[in-house]
Formats: C-alpha cells, sequence, structure tokens
C-alpha cells in the first residue's frame, strides 16, 4: 500500500508542470469573478444602503403605530395590531382583495392568450405589418401612470356628481373614451327587441370593455412573445412543411413547445405587473386608505399582506407552469 | 408575389395548346382560361387561405381602433367650444373648433415649466438606468461569482415588490439622508430613552439639532438619481433582466477574442459590447424615459405640486381663466383634463414615432429567449 501511494506521489510530480497550468486559470477565473462584483456593484450598494432599510424599516412599520414628536416620526411596536385591524375590522380590504383576485383569475390568462395570439398575426408576412406593429406598441409607451390617473380623476369627478347621466350619450360618450369603449345602455338597447333583461347586457358591455383594459396591459408582453417567435429557427417551419403538417399541428408541436419558456416569464411578467399596476383596484384601496389614515401604517400593513398573498400566487402559477414549458437542449 | 400580381400573370400568359396524339385521332387539350382560373381559385386551399387574410385584417383593424379610439376622442373633444358641450347633436366632431383649452392650460398651468423639468428629469433617469442596467446585467450574465443566483434573485425581488408597500418607508429613507438609513431607528430609541428619563433634556435637544441637520432629500432631484443610479428605480428589475438575457446571447468568442488582443474587461465592456447593444439599449432607453415621463407614483412622493418642483404630472387641473360653471361642465372639465393628457404625451408620441423602429428590432433581436 504505502509503495502504491509513494508511486502516486510520484506521479504527482510528473504532472506537476500542469497543475501549475491550472492556477493560472484559476486566477483569470478569479480575476473575472471579481469584475463580476465590481459590475454589479451599483446594484448592490442600492440594493443594501438604500432597499433593504427600506424593506425592513417598512416590515417594522406595518408592526408599530407611528406619533410624531420633534425629534421626528417615532414607532412604536404594537405586534400585529395592524394586521388584524386590516383583516377583521377593515371590511372592504378582504372584499376588495376577493374582488381583485377573481378579476385576475379572468385577466391574466386573457392577456396571455391575446398577446401570444397577436404576436403571432404581427410575426406574419402581411401589407402594412410595420403599421399595425407600431400602433400595437402605443400602449407600451403611453399608457402608463399618466392616463390612468386622468381616467380616474375622470371616474371621481364624475362619480360625485350625484346629478350627471352616465348615459355616455353625445359628447359625454366620447369624453369618456378610454374608461369604457361601449356602455351597458348602448348594448340595452341593442339587446332590447330581443327580451334580453339588463344583467347580461351589463356582462356583455362589462366584457367589452375589458377588452381594452386587456389590449392596453399586453404591449409588453406582445413584445416578448414576438421575440420569441423571431428566434424559432424558419428551418425547423421548413421541414415541418415539408412532413405535411397543418398549421395547427405545426403550431401545437413547434410553437407552443418552443416559446414555453416565454410564456412562463410573460405569466411571471403579468401576474406582477396586474397586481402592481396602479389601477388595480387592490392598489388604490391601499393607496386611499393609507392617505386616509394620516401617516398611520395601516396602508402598509395591508400592501405587506397583500404582497404575502401575490407571492404565493405567483409561487403556485410559476410551479405550476414551468411543469409544462420545454427546454431546447443546447450544447455549450 | 402578391394576389394582384397572380391574377395579372394568370390573364397575360397563353399556354401553347398541346397536341396529344391517342390512336390515330388528335385530341386538343388546351385548358381554357375559365378552367385554369376555376382550378386556382375554387378550392379549399385557396378560400381558406383568403378566409384568413381577411379575418386577420379585421382583427388587426378592429384593435388598432380600440387602442387609437382613445386618444382621437380626447383630441377632438378637447378642441370642442363650449357651446358644443350642451349641444346635443355633437358626438365626436367639434362644431365650433377652438384651441382655447390648450391655449388656457399652456398659459395658467405653467406648461413649458413643466415640459422643461420633466424633460430633464426623465433624460437623466432614462440614460442613468440604461447605462446602469446594462452593467448589472452584464455582469449577471457574463461573469461567474459566488451568490450569483442569490443576487440575482434580489433583482427579481424587487421588481415584484409593490411599490406601494414601501411608500412610507421610501419617504422616511429620503427625508433623512444618511448613509444606511438608521436615523428612523434613531429617533425612536432617543425619544423613548428621553421618555424613560434615561437622557437629560439637553441631550436630547442637543440629538433633535443633529438630527434636524441630517439633509432632507424629499423635494430635489437627489431621490431619483440614486434610485436610478442603483438600478432600483420604476421597473429597472426587467431592465436589467432583459439586458442580462440579451448579453447571455452574445458568444464568448467575441470577448475572448477582445482579451488575447489585450483589451481589458472593462475596455471589452465600453469599446465592443456597448457599441454591438446599440438597439437593446435605445429599447431600454426608451422605456425607462417614457415610463419615468408618465410616471406618477414617485414623481407624486418625492416632488409634490406644493414642492415648487413641476413636473408634467401636476399640470392635471382646471385652469383658472376656463370658466366651466355651465350645464355641460362635467363633460367639459372631463375634456379639459383629457386636453392636459394630450399635452403630456404628444412630445413621447413624436419620440416613439422616430424610434419605434429600433425599438421593436431591439426588442425582436434581443433574444430575451431564455
Amino acid at each position: 500500500m504505502d509503495k502504491a501511494l509513494k508511486t502516486n506521489e510520484q506521479t504527482t510530480v510528473e504532472v506537476k508542470p500542469l497543475k501549475v497550468k491550472k492556477r493560472k486559470a484559476k486566477s483569470l477565473e478569479k480575476q473575472k469573478s471579481t469584475f463580476g462584483w465590481l459590475f454589479i456593484l451599483p446594484f448592490l450598494l442600492g440594493f443594501i444602503l438604500i432597499y433593504l432599510p427600506m424593506i425592513l424599516s417598512s416590515i417594522q412599520i406595518s408592526f408599530s403605530s407611528i406619533a410624531y414628536e420633534d425629534i421626528g416620526q417615532v414607532l412604536t411596536w404594537v405586534g400585529f395590531e395592524n394586521y388584524s385591524k386590516a383583516l377583521l375590522e377593515e371590511a372592504d380590504f378582504t372584499k376588495t382583495l376577493v374582488e381583485c383576485l377573481g378579476g385576475m383569475a379572468f385577466d391574466i390568462p386573457a392577456i396571455i392568450i391575446f398577446s401570444l395570439f397577436m404576436a403571432i398575426l404581427l410575426n406574419q408576412d402581411m401589407k402594412g405589418r410595420a403599421a399595425f406593429r407600431a400602433i400595437f406598441f402605443v400602449p407600451v409607451i403611453v399608457s402608463t401612470g399618466i392616463i390612468e390617473s386622468i381616467d380616474l380623476q375622470n371616474t371621481l369627478a364624475q362619480l360625485g356628481d350625484q346629478v350627471s347621466n352616465l348615459n355616455g350619450d353625445g359628447v359625454e360618450g366620447a369624453v369618456n373614451a378610454g374608461t369604457e369603449i361601449i356602455n351597458a345602455i348602448d348594448v340595452e338597447r341593442f339587446f332590447g327587441s330581443m327580451k334580453i333583461g339588463s344583467e347580461l347586457a351589463g356582462v356583455v358591455s362589462g366584457w367589452a370593455n375589458n377588452v381594452y383594459n386587456i389590449v392596453n396591459r399586453s404591449g409588453v408582453q406582445m413584445l416578448i412573445f414576438l421575440a420569441a417567435l423571431q428566434s424559432i429557427s424558419p428551418s425547423i417551419y421548413e421541414s415541418c412543411k415539408v412532413e405535411g403538417a397543418t398549421g395547427w399541428e405545426t403550431f401545437w408541436k413547434i410553437t407552443f413547445p418552443m416559446i414555453s419558456p416565454m410564456i412562463l416569464v410573460n405569466l411571471v411578467y403579468t401576474i406582477i405587473d396586474s397586481f402592481t399596476t396602479k389601477s388595480n383596484i387592490m392598489m388604490s384601496f391601499i393607496t386611499t386608505a393609507s392617505n386616509e389614515a394620516n401617516g398611520k401604517p395601516l396602508g402598509t400593513a395591508m400592501a405587506w399582506l397583500y404582497f404575502l398573498i401575490v407571492m404565493i400566487i405567483l409561487a403556485i402559477c410559476a410551479a405550476f407552469a414551468s411543469l409544462f414549458v420545454f427546454y431546447q437542449r443546447r450544447e455549450k | 408575389m402578391s394576389f394582384s400580381e397572380k391574377l395579372k400573370g394568370l390573364f397575360a400568359k397563353k399556354q401553347k395548346p398541346e397536341k396529344i396524339l391517342t390512336g390515330n385521332a388528335k385530341i386538343d387539350v388546351e385548358t381554357s382560361l375559365w378552367e385554369r382560373f376555376k382550378a386556382k381559385y375554387f378550392n379549399m386551399f385557396f378560400v381558406k387561405k383568403l378566409g384568413w387574410i381577411i379575418f386577420r385584417l379585421v382583427l388587426l383593424i378592429g384593435i388598432s381602433y380600440v387602442i387609437i379610439y382613445p386618444y382621437f376622442s380626447k383630441v377632438t373633444t378637447s378642441l370642442m367650444a363650449r357651446e358644443d358641450f350642451v349641444d346635443t347633436t355633437v358626438l365626436m366632431i367639434p362644431r365650433n373648433w377652438t384651441l382655447d383649452t390648450y391655449k388656457a392650460i399652456i398659459n395658467d398651468n405653467k406648461y413649458f415649466t413643466a415640459l422643461f423639468n420633466t424633460t430633464t428629469l426623465s433624460l437623466l433617469c432614462g440614460v442613468s438606468q440604461t447605462l446602469i442596467c446594462a452593467i448589472v446585467g452584464y455582469g449577471f450574465a457574463k461573469f461567474k461569482f459566488k451568490f450569483k443566483g442569490a443576487l440575482f434573485l434580489l433583482v427579481i425581488f424587487t421588481m415584484v415588490v409593490p411599490h406601494e408597500t414601501i411608500r412610507q418607508a421610501m419617504i422616511l429613507r429620503f427625508r433623512y439622508m444618511d448613509l444606511i438609513g438608521i436615523i428612523p431607528q434613531l429617533n425612536g430609541w432617543i425619544f423613548n430613552m428621553f421618555d424613560g428619563g434615561s437622557i437629560s433634556p439637553e441631550t436630547y435637544e442637543k440629538f433633535t439639532d443633529f438630527i434636524a441637520m441630517i439633509p432632507n432629500a424629499l423635494n430635489t432631484y437627489w431621490p431619483m438619481a440614486i434610485l436610478s443610479l442603483t438600478g432600483l428605480a420604476f421597473k429597472n428589475g426587467l431592465y436589467i433582466f432583459m439586458m442580462r438575457q440579451y448579453y447571455r446571447g452574445v458568444p464568448d468568442e467575441l470577448e475572448e477574442a477582445a482579451y488575447v488582443d489585450g483589451a481589458g474587461v472593462i475596455k471589452t465592456f465600453v469599446r465592443i459590447i456597448l457599441p454591438m447593444s446599440t438597439a437593446m439599449l435605445v429599447t431600454i432607453f426608451m422605456f425607462s424615459f417614457s415610463w419615468q415621463w408618465t410616471d406618477t407614483f414617485y414623481t407624486d412622493l418625492f416632488m409634490p405640486a406644493s414642492g415648487g418642483n413641476i413636473l408634467l404630472n401636476n399640470i392635471v387641473s382646471i385652469p383658472k381663466s376656463l370658466d366651466t360653471e355651465f350645464a355641460g361642465q362635467l363633460a367639459y372639465e372631463t375634456a379639459i383634463r383629457n386636453g392636459c393628457g394630450i399635452l403630456i404625451l404628444i412630445p413621447l408620441l413624436i419620440m416613439y414615432l422616430f424610434g419605434q423602429r429600433t425599438l421593436i428590432e431591439g426588442v425582436e433581436r434581443s433574444g430575451i429567449t431564455g
């Protein structure tokens, strides 16, 4: 045994120059890893010095009450009081939350399917494709923030004015465009001769108005899908054609698996985006709650509860969707 | 070949009659024009194709209408004079055209000051966010280091947390611009110590003075600048993610060639990688610029209208010179607010017109695909 070990040592001596080489390679790797740290340094610094204190103090705020002294804001630990208040005393919180989740359950699949379908259409060769693309991506640029807040102000003004009739006749209809493309009264009139109740009219107009909402919110998703579609090699489609596959088969056997990673990405993005956008009823509820609470941390507690629920939903959806994701094997 | 060309070709070419001998008889087998026409267009394949083209066109035009109509109606209603809002026969097209609404908004709401401020802010934020996200994305894409996966999860985390959650904490953080954000904590401890009687009023006063000296970053551009320079501003997680995916698609051989030629890592990044990714950078810049332009959350938080910095989202109000007390008041005020919105969006739309081709190209070539 000892002899065998010795021979082993001897062999290592022979390999020595190789080892030196390896060490050199390692030092290069080390150097590269230092540069890696250097490149992500701005984010890292920001996260540690700005973001982390904010997150921690936000958690702390949600567990305490705020008093204003001459030294500034003073936080006193109160335990779960804010949370229990939000869940048990604030009547509208759970109601809005359920309503919001219900809306999302419909909206998110609709956005994914719509943006995928539209991306496939916009990827096809046709006349005026550039113009259509330009129009379709206007919402990406334009429809965040400011327009939503203007629409919100308009709706609030109308709600505040009791006398106004919101039948959308004449100019008022045109003025309100954007918040709704058709309104229930028109649908009722249309269905009036068919003896259909006003509930159905409400549902139909709700759907139609949701179209605007969904179109407006699927711009980024469309861009991502378009990028994914462009990256599928055309030779795959060619060989499909040669084998005699129909368009339907090609979609389900080629296109769909190839872009399934992007469906996952879009799903995650859509969930995050629709849960955190300003027009989301839950977000506006929290905003008004924290405005009304006058600096009291009720809104923060609500926001953390909401965040936890969003995270759980996100995790479930992502885990479920990743079961069906197909990754093309790549050699590296 | 387009449809019209095909049709032309069909009628222009006339095949020579072919003659085939079958036994003794000569049979003329020239197919008539009608026969060929029928063979070409009266089959399921063509009908399906045509149906699909029509369906696609209708769908695209319909959805384009849904997208454009709100802007169109906002423009037309904001061009209406006051009389039109009580006139029931006016629907979309104004009867009395006027630019008074716009004049009033521009003069009373200090439109140009706001435009200048917002342009400055958006340009600064857009450029810095683009560069920082490119740098951070490159770091995540091309280097191996410890905890890389965990650190990238932190990027995703900043994307996922709704900003409403950290709203109050953000105000506190930028109210006291110390290095690590400890002051709000100190406040509580010192006050409680004072309350419990363990420090004298004099020392407490000293502390109060000291805390009052700590700079307040609210109502300045600093909070936005700091957030932009650290990749924490609005949706920067998404930009970092996009840049990382893009740089992962760049072959390593490119950098290796540069290293062999004697360029360092930073030189390679500045001289080769950045110029190469122009389309992607333009895309990110357009996102960050326009989302900063239309942002209301951060600007309301850090620069409220009362603070003296007039930004574009502060100009949405009814100008005093437009008297709105009349029957059509509600619709008129809505139209004025929409007019403000149009004024805010016009510079953005002009930029989009020039940049949309690069934007779409950038995303297409990004290979955002895993």
